[in-house]
């Protein structure tokens, strides 16, 4: 508590934007908000499902969908925010949690180990691969760095596809069972109850999100965390200071491809299959870098904001504006110039130009960050 | 199989590679001046592409004869280049140069914002299914024989990207402006000191990387025959590839890059097989960077202290 | 400081809105929704099958018995992805098992999508009824892949059908066709996807069984450009004939192309995923002319009688064109829901689906056909058209009593 309230203040200096009404009442309750604005935040996501039927609907495979990449965002966060590398290729990642997910749990193949221990060791094959990415191409400078990975994207796209016997090719390995499959509790399957309801899953995504969350802010503000900033800040110096630059970069490649991973595992659980390789394509690492910089680089709310406004922008906003748009009968014609999803590219590029023209250093910039560039400018 | 399947298939990759070389060069130039992976210039031509085809029809270039059809190509690259230039210049001054002293990655967002717009631009011109570029250049083997095929369309390629280039570099290393690109990309404020505008290079150089990329959207129109509206990624992806793999920022080198990318993908589709090419394509990328991380002609640059 | 105002106020944003998505059930109220993919490349197809769903509706002046008809055109599609993708498609059938009034789900157009919104929409007993998944495996035991299509009915019941023939009679009458047209040897290509490739297996398979010589077996990237490097090995392989298994958008009308460009004089024979007007236009006509081929599941729209040609007209009336082949599927899907929903009388969904199940001798506008046990169309007619001057000009119909259904009773 006592280092959330310092910190806080630190904030508020550094964020010089802040809003006029900081102060003025100074009640408890607002004051306790403004502290613990997270547990609010988490308060209300958890309880949502009981007041909100729709969310035992498509809404809540939607939103779970939401909480999964933001697990993923926060995974990237840790390279392209913290440590500052430029990471094109973090849907491979994600991918390799999904297909080794998939290899280990569905009937086709004779493992079957169950949801948790595929999960983990799902975690554990994303980050293996990473690290072994990143050993060989850790001295290339940044945006070597990034076409590296934008390449190994691509291979690991094309394998998927091309191996089909052990991928199943376009095809995808499905189906993927639910957690707790045949596990029987009070008489209900469990794997029964999350292939129907998906609030299931979405508590389950949202306890691993709170999960990463609180890892990341714990990671932020440990002796790896100063050094994977201190790395970013500048490396030579960092070297100078004892720090390793190679282990520490390594460290963050292998952390953020471990929590892509974990983030694919509970991709294809609740999809329920790997869906095929082209979701795991350059679009998608493009996509989950653009809510990362747009949120605010290696700031943990940032992120989560950055992916709610992107990826719920094209799978919650975009098809209830359409079928919204179809029942007033506005376009009858069906012409694409007034159906919005005529239109979802442009708004999307608008938005980005416009959020980074006018706060470039992301909507809720971290700390650290906001402070440097207050520092530049004065 | 043999020499002539051989000799048949590099044909083939590097006249590919000429095509990615001139829109690596888009890359490149920008990335060398202002150190941006410039995303929207993929789709930039496949907007050029689209102006391409729409000029196509309004010139009714399809019906004409022979003489009036190579006219009609040279003033096809000309209008498209410049569309592509100015509307690339346009982009700098009202996106880009903003974000001169942002955050690194800001620009980066910016341009795959920008990349988008052009994208839902494109589909609304174009439509979203793929549209056939009418072949204005009769399917007629050049080469003696029937063992090597070499036709109008790939004659056309090397006939324009190769004075291109030349030109380029001619203006790059003789002409006064070439010379102010290269100070502003070795260090702007010091360029800025000795009296060069700094953002009139930046907008000329943008314009140059746009008229490029123009005129690369009409060969390509050309010589590929088909044009759509997400056509611009994976063009870009390729061109991009070859500008790193060469040194981004080094205008031989994008050439060099795009040739290799061009051969590369033309024998691994001939020897390994068309399903593995863009795995092959992307792993010989990534040895080539382990061992030479600065890419094939790229300078190696100390880290500043 | 920002962080917390923007989640707090994203949440109170947000909360109204989930609220206001939920309605309570309407009785005499059914919603027919459809999934389709309606942004990027395959929009156009989509675009066919959605005015034959409308027009099979708006016949009906929107009421079925008690019931008010209501449809939803669901988009499968991402702005991003530029295609299908899963999420989305799982999204729609959530959506719409979540629905109460929701009773009929159209679609998918990808049989890869199937494979993700059927296990879900068999949980309540949904009935879909796609009007172009040819993929064999969704609905037929022991051709697909080990376990299909079990793995798709959690429940054990049949909530899927489909008005359009399986790759099952497409794949081996497209090869038996071949051989009777002399072709001694072929280069076959797909285009990767769950039914580009599994036709061309099928039709690889039947090559080999009837003799003719499969020079080569590859697949293409649908993403890539161009394919000359791919045309100057197949020409130096020279084939009788090449067969693409695969769509106008996975890269047919490209593949057309680059094969005149190699100087390559090979028949090309493509299946229905091809046969749209869009496929000529994007390989250029003169690249087709009098060697392009394309099989097609059922009637083309100009052969058809009764019901389909009085359907031709109309929307030939309606939007001035003559429908894709695709179009008068989707109004065959969308009558059979109706009659359907009509035949059961409630809005009970398996008495629907049952009822839809036990349709027989249904005269719709593909001519008379029943639902099989499982939840096949008996309709086993192929057509070969060919191309002149520039549009799909009808060749001959094949029947599948000969090679084709002993292969399907193995």
């Amino acid at each position: 508590m006592q280092k959330n309230v310092a910190s806080t203040d630190a904030a508020r200096k550094a964020g010089g934007d802040s809003l006029p009404d900081a102060v003025p009442f100074g009640s408890q309750i607002t004051l306790w908000l403004r502290e613990r604005w997270d547990i609010v935040a988490i308060a209300c996501l958890a309880l949502a499902p009981l007041f909100i039927p729709a969310l035992g609907g498509a809404l809540g495979g939607q939103v779970t969908t939401l909480f999964i990449y933001c697990i993923l965002a926060l995974g990237l966060n840790v390279m392209v925010g913290y440590t500052g590398l430029v990471h094109l290729g973090i849907a491979a990642f994600f991918g390799i949690g999904a297909y080794v997910m998939a290899i280990l749990t569905v009937p086709m193949y004779p493992f079957q180990i169950g949801f948790l221990a595929a999960a983990i060791l799902s975690t554990l094959v994303a980050a293996g691969v990473g690290l072994a990415l990143g050993a060989p191409t850790l001295r290339l400078r940044g945006d070597y760095l990034a076409i590296v990975t934008l390449g190994f994207g691509e291979v690991v796209k094309v394998t998927l596809r091309n191996l089909e016997q052990i991928t199943g090719g376009m095809k995808g390995l499905n189906p993927v069972p639910p957690p707790g499959a045949g596990v029987q509790i009070g008489g209900i399957d469990l794997g029964l109850a999350f292939a129907i309801d998906p609030r299931w899953f979405y508590y389950l995504s949202l306890g691993v999100l709170i999960g990463v969350v609180i890892a990341m802010r714990r990671l932020e503000n440990s002796r790896l965390g100063r050094a994977w900033v201190a790395v970013r800040e500048n490396e030579l110096a960092a070297s100078a200071m004892g720090i390793s630059a190679t282990r520490v970069k390594l460290s963050a490649f292998a952390m953020s491809s471990a929590v892509a991973g974990l983030a694919g595992c509970l991709y294809a659980a609740s999809l329920s299959t790997t869906a095929d390789p082209n979701a795991y394509d350059f679009n998608r690492s493009i996509m989950v870098l653009c809510a990362v910089i747009l949120g605010g680089l290696g700031s943990i709310p940032g992120t989560l904001l950055g992916v709610t406004i992107l990826v719920g922008f094209d799978t919650v906003l975009a098809p209830w504006a359409d079928s919204w748009i179809q029942q007033m009968n506005i376009n009858p014609t069906g012409s694409s110039l007034l159906s919005f999803s005529g239109w979802r590219l442009a708004i999307f590029g608008v938005a980005l130009v416009l959020v980074m023209r006018f706060r470039p250093e992301g909507l809720v910039p971290s700390r650290r960050l906001a402070a440097e560039l207050r520092q530049e400018h004065s | 199989m043999s020499v002539q399947f051989f000799l048949q298939q590099c044909l083939i990759g590097l006249t590919n590679g000429a095509l990615i070389a001139l829109v690596a060069l888009g890359y490149t130039m920008v990335y060398g001046i202002i150190g941006l992976i410039n995303f929207a210039h993929g789709d930039l031509i496949m907007l050029g592409a689209c102006l391409a085809l729409s000029l196509v029809a309004a010139l009714g270039l399809a019906a004409a004869g022979p003489a009036t059809t190579w006219l009609g190509i040279g003033l096809l690259i000309v209008l498209c280049g410049l569309f592509c230039g100015t509307l690339n210049v346009a982009v700098d001054r009202f996106v880009y140069k903003p974000l001169r002293n942002a955050p690194k990655l800001a620009p980066l967002v910016s341009a795959i914002g920008v990349s988008f717009i052009f994208m839902n631009v494109g589909l609304f011109w174009i439509g979203s299914a793929d549209r056939s570029f009418p072949e204005l250049l009769p399917s007629i083997n050049l080469l003696p024989g029937n063992s090597l095929q070499f036709n109008w369309k790939d004659l056309l390629v090397v006939l324009v990207v190769a004075p291109l280039m030349v030109g380029l570099s001619l203006l790059v290393r003789v002409t006064r402006l070439g010379k102010a690109m290269r100070a502003v990309s070795q260090d702007p404020t010091a360029a800025a000191l000795v009296g060069i505008d700094v953002d009139q290079v930046i907008a000329a150089t943008f314009f140059i990387g746009g008229f490029l990329g123009g005129a690369a959207s009409v060969i390509y129109g050309l010589y590929i025959n088909t044009i759509g509206f997400q056509m611009g990624f994976q063009n870009g992806l390729y061109a991009f590839t070859a500008a790193v793999l060469g040194g981004i920022g080094s205008i031989p080198g994008a050439v060099f890059g795009g040739l290799v990318i061009g051969l590369v993908r033309a024998l691994a589709s001939a020897y390994v097989g068309e399903r593995w090419t863009g795995a092959i394509v992307f792993a010989i990328l990534i040895v080539i960077l382990v061992f030479r991380p600065e890419g094939l002609l790229g300078r190696r640059t100390s880290e500043k202290v | 400081m920002n962080a917390r105002n923007w989640i707090i106020g994203l949440l109170f944003c947000c909360g109204p809105l989930w609220a206001v998505a939920c309605r309570p059930a309407d009785p005499t109220l059914v919603k027919i929704v459809s999934s389709l993919p309606r942004t990027g490349s395959a929009k156009q197809q989509s675009d066919t099958l959605v005015r034959g769903i409308r027009m099979a509706i708006e016949e009906v002046g929107s009421k079925v018995g008690p019931f008010r008809i209501e449809y939803l055109d669901l988009d499968d599609s991402t702005a991003a992805a530029g295609q299908w993708t899963s999420e989305a498609e799982a999204a729609n059938a959530r959506r719409a098992l979540q629905d109460p009034d929701v009773c009929a789900y159209i679609g998918t157009f990808n049989s890869g999508a199937a494979k993700v919104s059927m296990p879900i929409l068999n949980l309540g007993d949904l009935l879909m009824v796609s009007p172009a998944n040819t993929a064999v495996g969704l609905t037929k035991p022991g051709l697909g892949e080990p376990g299909e299509p079990g793995v798709y009915r959690p429940t054990g019941r049949i909530n899927y059908m489909r008005v359009v023939p399986a790759d099952d009679l497409q794949g081996p009458l497209s090869a038996d066709w071949a051989k009777k047209r002399g072709i001694q040897n072929v280069y076959i290509l797909d285009d990767n996807e769950v039914y580009g490739k599994g036709l061309a297996d099928l039709f690889d398979e039947r090559c080999r069984e009837i003799g003719i010589e499969v020079l080569g077996h590859d697949s293409i990237d649908s993403k890539a450009q161009e394919f000359k490097s791919l045309m100057a090995s197949i020409k130096a392989l020279a084939p009788d004939l090449i067969y693409f298994g695969g769509t106008t958008q996975s890269k047919g009308g490209q593949l057309a192309k680059d094969m005149t460009s190699a100087g390559i004089q090979a028949m090309l024979l493509v299946p229905d995923g091809c046969r749209e007007q869009v496929f000529i236009d994007s390989a250029g006509a003169a690249n087709l002319e009098g060697r392009c081929f394309v099989t097609f599941g059922g009637l083309p729209p100009e052969k058809l009688t009764g019901r389909g040609r009085k359907f031709v007209e109309r929307y030939r009336e309606k939007f001035g064109e003559t429908p894709e082949a695709y179009a008068v599927y989707g109004y065959e899907a969308a009558c059979v829901a109706l009659l359907a929903i009509n035949n059961a009388g409630t809005k009970n969904r398996r008495a629907i689906t049952d009822a839809a199940l036990a349709l027989r001798d249904f005269d719709g506008a593909l001519g008379r056909w029943s639902f099989d046990e499982n939840g096949d169309t008996t309709m086993r007619t192929l057509t070969v058209s060919g191309v002149k001057n520039g549009r799909f000009e009808f060749e001959e119909i094949l029947n599948a009593t000969t090679a084709g259904s002993e292969d399907t009773t193995e």
